[in-house]
Formats: C-alpha cells, sequence, structure tokens
C-alpha cells in the first residue's frame, strides 16, 4: 500500500515538474526573441543555395551614430530581367535605424524594412542604415526571394521561386564579448538554483537518516513533508523556501549590477532591466524576507511560550502553501518575457495602462495570494501569543523575540487588508476594465498611493522588528546578562508599531499630497528616531557590566548595531524636506533602505541562523566559518552600499536602467568618479553574493557531520532551551485525548508575583464595575 | 562638472565637509548640520560599542556559569535590569535632538514649498518686471525673490513639453537639442536671477521632473495640476540635466531634459 502509494506520488510529482518545467524552456525561443530571426514572406519550404545574397555596405566595425549606405542584392535563381517580377526582400537589425533612399523599399520599423510594390521588379535594392549611439553586437538578418514571375505571382503564388537567407555579425568601436539574453540567464541561474537545492536537501536528508530513503519509506517520508501540521517543520519549509528567493533575489541584483557597473551599458535593455528591479524588490520583501521571519516565527514561538504547536496548525499549513503558488504567478510573466514592470510599488496609473507588461496581472493576482497568506498568518500568531502562553508568563514576562512577532503580526494584520484592496482594485481594473485607476473617468492615481504606503510603511517595520526581537536575545545571553530595559524595549516596541502607521506620508513627499499632511508626516517620522534610539541604547547598555562571550551570532548582532545605526542616521535625512526633495528617488534611498534592510533585517536574519541552528537540527554549526563569513559579508556588504549615499547626492536615479557622467565632450546627469564607483559597487555586490554561500556550506557541512547540540549551548532562559535539540513533536507536553499535561511552567527571578496588575491595571480596575458573582467586589 | 563658485556675496558660507558640487546652498547647510550630529550620536554609540566590545569580554570565553552576570537559568525570567534614570534619558536627549532638528528644517521646508500668494517670492511679475532674487544673508540659503514668473511644464511618456507661455524670450525659451548620450531631448533656457513657478500636469501616467543643480522635484500627475519653484540664482551652473524620477515605464530613464541658464 504504501510502496503504491509512494510511487503515485513521485509519479505525480514528476509530471507536474516536467509540466512546470518544460513550456518554460521550450516558449524562450519564440517568447523572448521576437522579430529576430521572423519577417521572412519566404517563397518555398526551405532556403536554395541557388540563390546567392549579398548585403554591400556593412562596415567590419561601424562608428557611432553614422549613417551607412547599404545595397541589398542577389543573384541566381529563376529571376531573369525579362520576368515581370524579379524579386523581393526583408532586411533585419538589431540595433540601430534602417531607412530608405527611394520609393523602392518600406520601412515597417526602425528594425525592418522590405521591398515595395515598385521594387518588385529589380534584384538590388539601396538603403540606409545609422548605427547605435553604443556599442553592441549587431546583427543583419536579410531574406530575399528570387522570383519568377510567373502567371500565379500575380494571385500571390510563389510556384517555383527560391529564397535563400544571409546574416551577418558586426560590432563597434569597442567590441562586445558576445552575450546571452538576460532572461535566459536568469531561467537558467533559477532552474539550477532549485535543482542544486533539491538535490542538497535530499542528500542532506538521505545522510542524516539513510534508512527513510528506503522506497518503501520514501514515499511516506516526503508526503509527511508535504502535508504536515507540525509547527516546527513548516517553519522549515518557509525557512527552505526564503533562502531560496533569497539567492533568486540576489541573482536579479547581480544582473542589475553588471547592468550598472559602466555608464551608457546594455547588457540589460530598458524593458529587461525594468522587470529585474520590480521582482527583485517583490521578491527579496515578500518571497524572501517574509517567509525567513515565519520561519523563525513558527520554530520559536511556539517553543519560547511553552506551546505545544501553534493554535491553529492547519492555517498555518495553508498560509505556508500559498506562498509557492503566489511566487509562481509572480514570475509567470518573467518565463514569457512579459514580466510585471511596475517597481515593487506598482504606482497607479501606470500599473493599470496599457504601456505595464502582461505579467503585472499575474503579480498583483500572486500577490493577492500573499495577503491572505499574511493575514491567515496574524490571526494564527496573535492567537497563540495571547492564550497559549505557559503558566507564569504573563505578557510582561514573553522573550523579546516572541514580543516582536506580536509587534509586527499586529501592524501586518491591520495594514496588509488596504493592499490587498488596492490590489484587488488593480486586478479589476486590469481584467474587467473597472475604472478605480482610469484617469479618464475620474480615478485619482494618489489613492493607489495611499493605499501602498498606508500597508507598506508598517509592510518594513514588519520585517526589521522581528530582527529587534533576535537581536535582543542573542546580545543578552552573548553577554550573559538579561536585557537591559526589558520594559522599555517592550514599550520601544510597541511604540514602533504605533508610529508605523502615521509617517508612510513620507514616502508621497513630492507626491502632490496635500502640504499640511506632508507637514504632520514630517514630524511623526522625525519620531520614529526616539523608539529606535532607546532599543540601540539599551543594547548596548546589556553589555555594560557583561561577560561576552564570541560566537558568531554575537558577532552579526554586532555587526547588525553598527549598519543599522548608520542606516537609521542616513534615515533622519528624508524627513528634512530641503534635503528630501533631492534626495528623493535617488540612490541615497536606495542605500538607505538597503542599509536596514540588509544591514537590519538580514543581519538579523544570520544572527538568529547561528543562534537557533543548534536548537533546530541538533547539529552545531562551525564557529570557524561563521566567522569568515561573517568578515566576508560585512566588508563586501558596506563596499556594496556605502557609496550609495554619495552617488545619490550626484544626482544618480533609482530605476533608470543606465546613467551617463559628463565628460568634456558631453553633458551626462553625473560626474566622472560615478563610473568608478559604480564598478567598485558592482565587484563588491558579487563579493557579498558569493560569501553567504560560506554560511550555506556551514549549513551543510554541520547537517551531515556537526558536533550534538546540548539542549541549552549558549546558557539562555527562555523555554527553547529546555527541551531537547532538536525538539520533539510535540514540542512540549503530551494530550490524553481531553487536556494537555506536563506543559512547562515559567518562574520569574524577581520579586513580583506573575500576572499581577501593574500600575496602570489597577488604576483601570478602579473604573470597572465590581463584578456581582465576586460579592460586588473587583477581583 | 562645472565647479559652482562664489555662491554668495559675501555674509554666510556654509562649509564644504565634501565636495558636492551639484547642490544647492539650502542642501548643503541642512546636510553639513545633520552630517555634525550624525558624527555626534555616532561617536557616542559607536565609541560605546568599541569599549564594550573589548572591555568586558569573557574572560574564560566559555558560556560556564561562573560568569554568568545575572544568573540565567531556562525557564525562570531573568531578574529585571534597567535603570529608569538612564532610560528616560535616552528617550529624552534624542527627543530633544529630533525637536532641534524639525526646528532648523522647518523654515527651508517653508522655502521649497511656499505660497504663490504673497509667500517668498512675491507675486506674479509684469511685464518687464524682474525677480532679482538673492540668498538671505544668515538664513540657511532661503531664497527670496520679488516677484516669480510662469512657465507650464507638461509629462507625457517619454518627453518633457516646456511652455514659456507669453514670457519674453530673454526670460524664458524652448528649443530641441540633440545630446551626445540622451540623444534629442527639450531644452529650456532660463536667465539667472528670475525664479519661475511651473504649473505642471501629465498626460499619461506619473511622471516627476528633478532639476538635478536645483535639488528639487515633485511628482506631475494626470487629472491634477502640481507646482514647482525653480529659483535660479546668480551660482547656477550653467547646464543641468532634468530627469525623470518617477518611474513611467519603459523609457524611464531615457526621459530627459536640459536646462540652460544665461546673464
Amino acid at each position: 500500500m504504501n510502496t503504491k502509494l509512494s510511487r503515485g506520488l513521485i509519479a505525480t510529482l514528476l509530471i507536474i515538474s516536467a509540466m512546470l518545467v518544460i513550456p518554460s524552456t521550450t516558449s524562450q525561443p519564440a517568447g523572448i526573441e521576437g522579430i529576430g530571426s521572423g519577417g521572412c514572406n519566404c517563397h518555398g519550404p526551405s532556403p536554395d543555395s541557388r540563390v546567392s545574397v549579398v548585403l554591400d555596405g556593412v562596415p567590419e566595425s561601424y562608428n557611432y551614430s553614422e549613417t551607412y549606405n547599404l545595397t541589398v542584392s542577389f543573384s541566381g535563381g529563376p529571376t531573369s530581367p525579362e520576368n515581370m517580377n524579379q524579386g523581393g526582400f526583408h532586411l533585419y537589425t538589431s540595433h540601430g535605424e534602417l531607412g530608405v533612399v527611394d520609393g523602392t523599399a518600406q520601412v515597417w520599423n526602425s528594425n525592418e524594412l522590405s521591398h515595395t510594390e515598385a521594387g518588385n521588379d529589380q534584384t538590388s535594392w539601396d538603403v540606409t542604415w545609422k548605427a547605435p549611439q553604443t556599442d553592441s553586437n549587431v546583427e543583419f538578418v536579410l531574406h530575399v526571394n528570387s522570383v519568377n514571375g510567373n502567371a500565379d505571382g500575380v494571385a500571390g503564388g510563389t510556384s517555383g521561386d527560391y529564397w535563400n537567407r544571409l546574416s551577418i555579425q558586426i560590432s563597434g568601436p569597442i567590441e562586445v564579448l558576445e552575450q546571452a539574453d538576460p532572461f535566459v540567464v536568469l531561467t537558467v541561474l533559477i532552474l539550477v538554483s532549485a535543482i542544486l537545492l533539491a538535490l542538497t536537501l535530499t542528500y542532506v536528508f538521505y545522510s542524516r537518516d539513510p534508512e527513510s530513503f528506503d522506497w518503501e519509506k520514501f514515499g511516506p517520508w516526503i508526503s509527511d513533508w508535504l502535508t504536515t501540521t507540525d509547527h516546527k517543520k513548516i517553519g522549515t519549509l518557509y525557512f527552505v523556501a526564503g533562502l531560496f528567493f533569497l539567492g533568486v533575489g540576489g541573482i536579479m541584483a547581480l544582473l542589475i549590477r553588471i547592468q550598472l557597473s559602466v555608464p551608457g551599458n546594455d547588457f540589460l535593455t530598458q524593458e529587461q532591466y525594468n522587470q529585474f528591479f520590480t521582482l527583485h524588490g517583490t521578491t527579496m520583501i515578500f518571497l524572501a524576507a517574509m517567509p525567513m521571519i515565519n520561519g523563525f516565527a513558527n520554530w520559536m514561538v511556539p517553543l519560547q511560550i511553552g506551546a505545544p504547536d501553534l493554535a491553529l496548525p492547519r492555517i498555518n499549513a495553508m498560509s505556508f502553501w500559498l506562498q509557492p503558488f503566489a511566487a509562481i504567478l509572480i514570475f509567470t510573466g518573467v518565463f514569457s518575457g512579459a514580466g510585471a514592470d511596475t517597481g515593487w510599488t506598482g504606482y497607479a496609473p501606470y500599473v493599470v495602462s496599457e504601456g505595464a507588461h502582461a505579467g503585472t496581472t499575474m503579480w498583483a493576482a500572486g500577490q493577492i495570494l500573499l495577503v491572505a497568506s499574511s493575514t491567515l498568518t496574524g490571526v494564527n500568531f496573535l492567537t497563540t501569543i495571547a492564550v497559549m502562553r505557559a503558566e507564569g508568563m504573563g505578557w510582561m514576562q514573553m522573550p523579546l523575540f516572541t514580543w516582536s512577532i506580536m509587534i509586527a503580526n499586529v501592524m501586518l494584520f491591520l495594514s496588509i487588508p488596504a493592499f490587498g484592496i488596492g490590489l484587488i482594485q488593480v486586478f479589476l481594473d486590469r481584467v474587467i476594465g473597472t475604472a478605480f485607476y482610469d484617469i479618464a473617468a475620474g480615478g485619482d492615481p494618489l489613492l493607489w498611493s495611499h493605499l501602498f504606503w498606508y500597508f507598506g510603511h508598517p509592510e518594513v517595520y514588519v520585517v526589521i522588528v522581528p530582527s529587534f526581537g533576535i537581536i535582543s536575545e542573542v546580545i543578552a545571553t552573548s553577554a550573559r546578562r538579561s536585557i537591559f530595559g526589558y520594559r522599555s524595549m517592550v514599550y520601544a516596541l510597541a511604540g514602533i508599531g504605533v508610529v508605523a502607521f502615521i509617517v508612510y506620508g513620507h514616502h508621497m513627499f513630492t507626491s502632490g499630497m496635500s502640504p499640511s499632511l506632508r507637514f504632520i508626516t514630517m514630524l511623526t517620522t522625525m519620531l520614529v528616531a526616539v523608539p529606535t534610539g532607546i532599543k540601540i541604547f539599551n543594547w548596548l547598555m546589556t553589555m555594560n557590566g557583561g561577560s561576552l562571550v564570541y560566537r558568531t551570532h554575537t558577532l552579526w548582532a554586532l555587526g547588525f548595531l553598527v549598519t543599522f545605526t548608520l542606516g537609521g542616521f542616513s534615515g533622519m535625512f528624508f524627513p528634512s524636506i530641503a534635503m528630501d526633495t533631492h534626495l528623493h528617488e535617488s540612490y541615497f534611498v536606495v542605500a538607505h533602505f538597503h542599509y536596514v534592510l540588509v544591514g537590519g533585517t538580514v543581519f538579523g536574519f544570520f544572527a538568529g541562523i547561528y543562534y537557533w541552528w543548534p536548537k533546530a537540527t541538533g547539529k552545531m554549526l562551525s564557529e570557524r566559518l561563521g566567522a569568515l563569513h561573517f568578515l566576508t559579508a560585512f566588508i563586501s556588504y558596506n563596499a556594496l552600499f556605502w557609496p550609495m549615499h554619495r552617488l545619490g547626492v550626484w544626482g544618480m536615479t533609482r530605476r533608470h536602467h543606465t546613467y551617463f557622467v559628463t565628460t568634456e565632450e558631453a553633458l551626462g546627469s553625473l560626474p566622472m568618479e560615478a563610473a568608478g564607483w559604480n564598478m567598485f559597487i558592482s565587484v563588491s555586490a558579487f563579493i557579498f553574493f558569493f560569501s553567504n554561500f560560506i554560511m550555506v556550506g556551514n549549513m551543510i557541512i554541520s547537517s551531515i557531520r556537526g558536533v550534538d547540540a546540548p539542549a541549552d549551548p549558549w546558557g539562555s532562559w527562555s523555554f527553547e532551551w529546555m527541551t531537547t535539540s532538536p525538539p520533539p513533536t510535540p514540542s512540549f507536553g503530551h494530550f490524553d485525548g481531553e487536556k494537555w499535561h506536563d506543559l512547562p511552567k515559567l518562574k520569574d527571578a524577581n520579586d513580583h508575583i506573575a500576572n499581577e496588575p501593574g500600575v496602570i491595571a489597577r488604576w483601570f480596575e478602579r473604573l470597572m464595575v465590581p463584578n456581582d458573582e465576586l460579592g460586588g467586589h473587583s477581583e | 562638472m562645472t565647479e559652482k563658485a562664489g555662491h554668495l556675496s559675501g555674509g554666510f558660507r556654509p562649509v564644504r565637509l565634501v565636495n558636492m558640487s551639484v547642490t544647492t546652498v539650502i542642501f548643503e547647510t541642512l546636510w553639513n548640520e545633520y552630517i555634525f550630529w550624525s558624527l555626534v550620536v555616532g561617536a557616542i554609540a559607536f565609541g560605546w560599542l568599541y569599549h564594550h566590545s573589548f572591555w568586558y569580554l569573557s574572560k574564560s570565553g566559555e558560556v560556564g556559569s561562573t560568569e554568568n552576570i545575572d544568573d540565567l537559568q531556562v525557564g525562570v525570567f531573568p531578574r529585571h535590569n534597567d535603570n529608569i534614570k538612564l532610560e528616560v534619558a535616552w528617550t529624552l536627549l534624542p527627543f530633544i535632538l529630533i525637536i532641534y532638528l524639525t526646528y532648523i528644517s522647518w523654515a527651508p521646508l517653508d522655502a521649497m514649498w511656499t505660497s504663490p500668494i504673497d509667500g517668498n517670492h512675491g507675486g506674479e511679475c509684469e511685464e518687464g518686471e524682474s525677480s532679482n532674487n538673492r540668498i538671505l544673508e544668515g538664513s540657511r540659503g532661503i531664497i527670496r525673490s520679488d516677484c516669480y514668473h510662469i512657465i507650464e511644464i507638461t509629462a507625457q511618456q517619454w518627453f518633457w513639453s516646456f511652455d514659456c507661455l507669453d514670457l519674453s524670450t530673454e526670460i524664458c525659451d524652448t528649443d530641441i537639442e540633440s545630446m551626445e548620450v540622451y540623444g534629442s531631448v527639450p531644452e529650456l533656457f532660463l536667465k539667472r536671477g528670475e525664479t519661475y513657478l511651473a504649473n505642471m500636469t501629465s498626460l499619461d501616467v506619473t511622471h516627476a521632473p528633478w532639476f538635478q543643480h536645483l535639488g528639487t522635484k515633485e511628482d506631475t500627475v494626470p487629472g491634477q495640476n502640481t507646482q514647482l519653484w525653480l529659483p535660479i540664482t546668480l551660482d547656477m551652473t550653467e547646464e543641468s540635466m532634468i530627469l525623470c524620477a518617477e518611474y513611467c515605464g519603459d523609457a524611464h530613464s531615457v526621459m530627459a531634459g536640459k536646462l540652460s541658464v544665461h546673464d
């Protein structure tokens, strides 16, 4: 039975993966290359070598913008000067502009031209070609028909005609190396990464437990992963998905950096570049950062509060399984060469205009699924944290990581409906022609900006706040101290959660929004510095009087303090309007949010991975490789993003597929030095990308032959360190059909009694109507 | 890039911590002040971090219980480690600092978004009247004018249309320029010492002209009118770019214009 089931399951999986892979690989030539090889209205089934085709006047290498006179001619075949019609041609060029000199040829578009009816009785035509302004490898494709001019030709027939084809490659003043289509590169890299990931995971699981790879047991093993509702396994699934998409987003970032490494580059076309930065943003925020947060939360929240699992395990599984399908929808457009090109912000009315690529519809649809997933996750975690804390754990005894997940989910839960509504409006506008953002029908483009940023700003705090939680745990444990100012940490987190909702207008300072609203959000944006400042000083003070034990997670936490503080400084420049009007939409903004989202969020994740890996897998990671990862990544990261501040001040604009520097001959938007800095940034980007594979290698080595981890390797206090490494299922206690038994109880080293009402609670109690059941006394 | 020389006729002149030849005085004064406070806060935070990272090093380098300062034990909420005075101090001090930073940003804000009715730039110029704009001494680069000229900017995928309305060609002129790198772009000729108010709109999607050497930009929104001040001071660089700063589709990055100013 099991064998049948597992065979059936594997066959289904193979069919599904084949269906996913085959269309995307075979659709490449037609879907992406377009008209390059088309345009031949060929007379006859196959080319005929008796027709010899000549294209005269094509230089071996062209000069920028120079116009060349070309002559198309052919000989051979049935053509002869006595025929009524002698021949025709079609010329295609990949770059530059084709033009005509007389009435014998006509232009289809700048890349294509062909003969006219008047030019039908010739074997030679004169045309012009204006060379492109930049270096490219140019391809000419020429098709000619040698026509016999017989009677059926008048009716459009082709009997007895021959045709042939000629293609010529030339290069510019500086030869450009042959390059592949970036979409093919991206697709290949994604597929190769996915296959490598699958192989690595299979090998790691195999080497940990070869028994389960017996044919009898493999089916149940894999179906267990696919149908699990255990919070730890779902957490692992989230992690695998999150790390995979972190890699995919990174590959897109590298392709973007190749394009930007030199001014005026044409590795990516405008259309391709626009899709790459859109998907880079969407992937990193929604498919990498959010799943990794959910991975940490799934693994650690139930363990930290002493709960056997999440409150709604099946809802949890559903939250996860919405994500892969959302990811496929979001990427659908890319595999057809027309991915979303709107920026992750998807500003209206461009997002609903005809100019936006077809993939935008699927991109919106995928994000609607993610909204559903995040909403379900929010319900689940808020319920779990509210009702399933261990005995003795009041709100103010919750570990700070659990607090951070709670605040993040409150923010997400309150803000994401606005985004969902906006996406549904966009989807309906694009699909069934509603007019939410149709300007002619009175639609308001600012409505989208408001809906998006009402969600978008809390969202960026949603991705940074869990890192605050991780760093709080790591610094306190590493310093062998309890966190300094636990209560002010909680209030600061809550403060960030409140402020998040009233600052979003700072994304719209130059949007034409009401000036009074801009002014208010300027004031509130300044306020963000207060709670984050409290947190930074509290972390620093935690180390005071401590006994700092350096482990890899400690290095990442201290690195986080540096980069996040720097990101905080640059953030303070934006609410100052006279600076913002210059810096808005420049690389200064790009530098700022990468400092907080990579230096903050991702460094926090790395700290968390090194900190909880032994707990989750039962194996220790190598400290030596960990320190090497930290050093290479921290240095290359700063080299990558720090110079972007300067580029932004100089005037380098976000979302531009290329830039130009000012030279003695030509005015560009940037000074000369900008070119060198961009190359430096691109090189650093490659180092940063590949340095993170040290961590992946560390994980693989640890899984296969790591040292067994004890229950509490770092000496922390919260419940996750109480159970074995890796923890059993259910994580705590056992269920006898009616009640849970043996759940842990939290003790408190402080004098007060757990759950004792505090000052504010006592004050509120005095306002309450006395409870009659208690004899008219308040409790 | 032409270096801007002699910003100001006497009086207040900002210290250049870095060579930013492309920015305005109002930007540079604020920038210098913000960089100064960033350095102060950074020196405190990073000095503190540097000191504690080495000073409070574990003696054994191990997690053994002898150095467990707050006696952390699994399953026990650790004893509180706080100091209300310190916590209040680093709530209030940053708060005071941001109030100060808001205060110094206030007048520049008012200058960037000043009202067209009796604001920093007075009212619309009569024919033949000059704006005569100048940077107020000791004012962090705030510009005042006697009056201003109105021009129109219309954005469209993917080019700008500048319209001088009925201004004389001495004050405002337009042309199409063929540039080495951007190809053919619209050019706007403005006069030094004059202040302009651009009434802007868009015909299709949202765009935003970034007048790079004026340090200013504002979205052009279809179906709406927005306004942007273009005060051309006496030290304005002769040639600078106008780029699109709000993503608008395929050719967004080459949707350029050129600003030329003359005396």
